[in-house]
């Protein structure tokens, strides 16, 4: 109960305090939300991101080319 | 007359009976003046005591948390929109351009393309270098010194359109040994400075930098 009637008085009371919470918490939100959104991607597609792939593409691009024929057979 | 009174009273009375709220105002008697309307027990629905401040906690915390997801949804849509009226990704990689110097002797001019405009090159020699610095700035139509023109006296970057109406110079030619431009006989000189003819300014310099001594990039 001490809890609730803390965040009343600290958060809820003023409208002014509480739209102002809202807003900043948009931002914080928005940011880590794409950073989220952006780890999970990148664990989803691991291996297959020009991140993974650029040593051995740049070391020389035969061990990919190989691949590929590999999937055509 | 005061039966007339209590009479008009009565009417009254009778009246304000059907507008309702009139009748207790008018009346004396406790009776009318007690609301007839029966309050309900709600004790049935009230919650324990504290449980109210919980309720409303999560309440203004849901109100608040929809806004929030309000807010980002909206500062994200407008970002979209935002984003399309900032360079793409082709129109920025063609914004550039890079020159290898090396392949430029002394003494040469290059023209490459930028931005679809041409943009001349040359390589001056030290003698067309003093020739530029000794001209008397005075004496010129749009007044400019050589080094506010070339970052490096050696390297000569402007862009080849002439100032008039915009045709392209032809370069080592003129009276003053720079570039001269055939439509209406504009002669600049070897820093790209108007000299003679229509054009009311010097060739123009674009932003430029040497990224390492070999390597120019306009743009």
């Amino acid at each position: 109960m001490v809890f609730y009637n803390a965040l009343r008085n600290i958060l809820y009371k003023r409208n002014s305090v509480f739209v102002a919470t809202v807003f900043t918490g948009a931002f914080v939100f928005q940011a880590s939300f794409d950073v989220g959104v952006t780890k999970w991607y990148e664990y989803h597609n691991r291996g297959k991101l020009w991140k993974d792939i650029k040593p051995r593409i740049l070391a020389g691009g035969d061990g990919a080319e190989d691949e590929d024929e590999e999937d055509d057979e | 007359m005061a039966s007339l009174a209590l009479r008009s009273i009565a009417r009254n009375s009778l009246v304000s009976r059907a507008l309702g709220s009139q009748a207790r105002l008018l009346s004396s008697s406790t009776l009318t003046k007690k609301s007839n309307y029966n309050t309900p027990d709600f004790g049935d629905y009230i919650k324990p005591n504290g449980a109210n401040e919980k309720s409303r906690a999560f309440t203004y915390f849901m109100v608040g948390s929809f806004g929030l997801l309000s807010t980002a949804g909206a500062k994200s849509t407008v970002e979209a929109f935002l984003q399309t009226m900032s360079a793409s990704a082709d129109v920025l990689a063609m914004a550039k351009v890079e020159v290898k110097l090396a392949a430029i002797p002394e003494g040469k001019n290059v023209i490459v393309k930028w931005q679809g405009k041409p943009v001349f090159i040359r390589h001056r020699t030290s003698e067309e270098i003093a020739e530029a610095n000794a001209v008397d700035i005075s004496s010129l139509r749009d007044p400019q010194q050589d080094a506010d023109r070339a970052k490096n006296p050696e390297w000569l970057v402007m862009l080849g359109i002439c100032t008039h109406l915009g045709c392209v110079p032809i370069g080592e030619s003129g009276d003053f040994g720079g570039w001269f431009c055939p439509c209406h006989g504009s002669h600049y000189d070897i820093s790209g400075r108007i000299r003679k003819g229509p054009a009311p300014l010097n060739l123009e310099v674009p932003e430029y930098e040497f990224a390492d001594p070999e390597t120019l990039i306009v743009g």
